[in-house]
């Protein structure tokens, strides 16, 4: 009997065997990784994150402009950066958790709190989760930046980044960091370390998504920059009508189509 | 080579038949490959271009290629298509040699492999020729071929071939592959889909067909092969060996054939 | 990638050399000149390809010393099948096209597999994006799958360098490993034209 919540492991041990098998060499799919940058900085009075919106699969890019900055709670969010199944199911999850728990005890919720249910979930998975997250927010006691590995380790910290092309990132960071920057030259900073990220990480790549968190304020700037906008292409391919082969024609009648005029001759 | 010429003094004298004997040897010789340097070349091999292994230095592959003896001669019909792994690498491939305007080598398993060695083949068919004065044999042919490939035994090469043509015997059909593996025979299929082209052209082989029907039974059991393997499709090429050489009937793709068997009544079950 | 025309070739590769998420460099050009008559794009292990290129290039140079000409661009193609296969045991982790007019003046595509087996084609795309560009060479060069098939395809010049620059900037939206510049060999009957265009930098 599978269980009712959770994880379901049924197919576990059969994919195991399509894979690995007597003489069975069976690819399974890959799960779509966001390959990121995703970076986070504190300031003068709270919190930015920022993260490109690249998304791909293998060599692959299948989404040019994804979202990579979670909500977790009106005074959180959260970026992901790994499998983008799993940074999407675990920060829902949490958000849902922190809704709950806010519910009950009628405040608002912390972000260590949040930081705590993810590493407690990520750590009880060992890993398999591939989920490796910077979580941001403004509550009571301040602003917290955290970041949260894959295996469930949490680090804190004024600047982070995570994802394929957090040594870019961090390149800038460490550079150019100060204490208590101003508003717009933290989002500067963000949008600088992302762009290291997008044009030196093959992983990385298109828009930087902005999210700035203040004391009872949220600004989501959605494709804050926007530097890879594609040129127009040359040609336009439109195919002319009639290329594609009509190979047969087949025309079926669903319904009997009676005359309503003999019904009534009939009654 | 060793020289042993200190034992045989005499010999020296004639430095115009040494050289001459050099030279032969030279052109006889097998071209010579570089190995690498590594303890087990072979495993090394594979492990770069194993196609299950997902090949990073993946060689085409994939092929439906028969060939039959009947009383006009000698049909030959290939299919065209090359994969790499799942891809295909191309829809176009000539899976016919013509090593010679009266032999023919088909390609099955590594085309280059196939191409290579075939072209090694016409170059030393040429030599037995201008040698001899005469045209070699397509056994002889095939044994040359066979030999060549016989000295690379286990390092890898790929190739399953058959090859064509007529001789003062008539005419000839041998089956050569990377094994080492000659055989003589009057009907034979290689390749991925060979199984399914077997089928069709066991249940409609007659000695004594007409050209027209063994061209339309050899495209018929290319197209059917097509059908059913993956790795097979293009253009299904069709050739006649005959007494004075081979003539090239035709290439048909087989999204005609197709539609064409489509519209045939399907005999019936027994 | 490679196309031919009537009397052109054209040869075309992207400039970005990288390995796994992390680019080397922007600019390492992968397609070579090698004759008046003939360009060569290599793709695949980047080393193996330029020391390819420089043997081939030193193959030319005895041969044009040998006989008193430059080799022909089937001469060529010949010659690299052969040079590839001599290393059938070890081989060159290269994927080869190479483009340019034959002795009859017209254009001609060669391909390659790494162990050398050598086709003539029309239009060609190697590499990482070869996937990816091959469909789009079929559908808008080979009129594949067309029904009207009777439609033939006359290939100009400023078209084939359209499709090339389309079919580059869509690639490099698509594949990660593509990007940067792409460089596009024209030759034609009176010798070898390169023009750079940029492409998308992330």
């Amino acid at each position: 009997m599978a269980a009712k919540t959770g994880f379901n492991f049924d197919n576990y041990q059969r994919n195991l065997f399509m894979e690995y098998g007597k003489g069975n060499n069976m690819k399974l799919p890959k799960a779509t990784k966001t390959g990121t940058t995703i970076v986070g900085l504190m300031f003068k009075d709270g919190i930015v994150l920022g993260a490109d919106t690249r998304a791909t699969e293998g060599p692959i890019v299948a989404d040019k402009n994804c979202e990579k900055i979670h909500y977790i709670a009106p005074n959180m969010y959260c970026c992901g950066a790994g499998t983008a199944a799993d940074t999407e199911m675990t920060t829902a999850l949490i958000s849902s958790n922190i809704e709950l728990h806010c519910l009950n005890t009628g405040r608002e919720a912390r972000v260590v709190t949040a930081m705590t249910m993810l590493k407690q979930l990520l750590f009880k998975y060992q890993g398999h989760i591939g989920a490796a997250l910077i979580l941001g927010g403004v509550d009571c006691t301040g602003p917290h930046l955290y970041t949260i590995y894959p295996h469930g380790s949490t680090d804190k910290l004024p600047y982070v980044t995570m994802g394929s092309g957090s040594l870019a990132a961090m390149a800038v960071f460490e550079a150019k960091y100060k204490k208590d920057l101003e508003r717009q030259e933290a989002i500067d900073l963000v949008a600088e370390a992302i762009q290291a990220g997008i044009f030196n990480d093959m992983g990385s790549g298109s828009n930087v998504d902005v999210c700035v968190l203040t004391k009872g304020k949220v600004d989501y700037l959605r494709n804050y920059i926007k530097p890879n906008v594609r040129k127009e292409k040359e040609q336009v391919y439109k195919f002319n009508i009639g290329v594609t082969p009509v190979i047969k024609e087949s025309i079926r009648n669903l319904v009997d189509v009676v005359d309503v005029n003999e019904m009534e001759i009939d009654q | 080579m060793i020289n042993l010429d200190f034992l045989n003094p005499a010999e020296n004298n004639n430095v115009l038949e040494q050289e001459e004997a050099n030279e032969y040897m030279e052109n006889l010789s097998v071209p010579t490959f570089e190995i690498p340097l590594v303890h087990n070349p072979v495993e090394f091999l594979k492990h770069q271009t194993h196609a299950a292994e997902q090949c990073r230095l993946s060689i085409v592959h994939g092929t439906t290629t028969l060939a039959f003896k009947f009383k006009h001669g000698v049909i030959v019909c290939v299919d065209s298509r090359a994969t790499s792994g799942t891809y295909i690498a191309s829809q176009t491939v000539k899976k016919v040699i013509e090593i010679n305007p009266y032999l023919l080598g088909t390609m099955a398993g590594g085309a280059a492999d196939c191409s290579y060695w075939e072209r090694e083949l016409g170059r030393r068919c040429r030599l037995y020729e201008l040698r001899n004065k005469e045209r070699i044999s397509v056994a002889a042919a095939s044994k040359l071929l066979c030999n060549m490939v016989y000295a690379y035994k286990g390092m890898g090469l790929s190739m399953g071939t058959m090859v064509c043509g007529w001789d003062k015997k008539g005419p000839g059909l041998y089956y050569v592959d990377n094994d080492g593996t000659r055989l003589e025979g009057d009907l034979f299929s290689v390749g991925s889909g060979s199984t399914f082209a077997y089928g069709i052209l066991d249940s409609g082989f007659k000695y004594d067909m007409t050209p027209e029907e063994a061209y339309d039974l050899g495209r018929r059991a290319i197209y059917h092969a097509t059908f059913r393997d993956s790795a097979s499709g293009g253009i299904v090429s069709c050739y006649h060996v005959k007494q004075d050489g081979w003539t090239l009937i035709s290439r048909t793709n087989v999204k005609e054939l197709h539609y064409k068997y489509q519209d045939e009544p399907k005999a019936p079950l027994v | 990638m490679a196309l031919a025309g009537e009397d052109f070739c054209i040869v075309a590769a992207d400039t970005r050399q990288s390995d796994g998420y992390h680019i080397n460099c922007r600019y390492a050009p992968k397609a070579h000149q090698l004759s008046d008559k003939t360009v060569i794009g290599t793709s695949g292990f980047y080393a193996d390809g330029l020391n390819f290129v420089k043997k081939i290039k030193q193959r030319m140079e005895w041969y044009f010393h040998q006989h008193d000409k430059t080799m022909s661009t089937t001469a060529i193609a010949q010659l690299i099948s052969i040079m590839l296969y001599q290393k059938r045991f070890f081989p060159y982790y290269v994927f080869c096209v190479i483009g340019g007019i034959d002795e009859n003046g017209k254009g001609c595509v060669y391909s390659y597999d790494s162990v050398g087996n050598a086709e003539r084609v029309q239009y060609q795309a190697a590499g990482s994006g070869n996937e990816l560009l091959q469909p789009f060479l079929d559908s808008q060069i080979g009129l594949k799958n067309r029904s009207n098939e009777n439609e033939t395809l006359n290939l100009t010049e400023e078209m084939a360098i359209k499709i090339v620059k389309d079919a580059f900037s869509s690639v490099t939206e698509r594949d990660i490993h593509t990007g940067d510049c792409v460089e596009i060999y024209i030759i034609r009957k009176d010798g070898v034209e390169c023009q750079k265009y940029p492409l998308k930098r992330d």
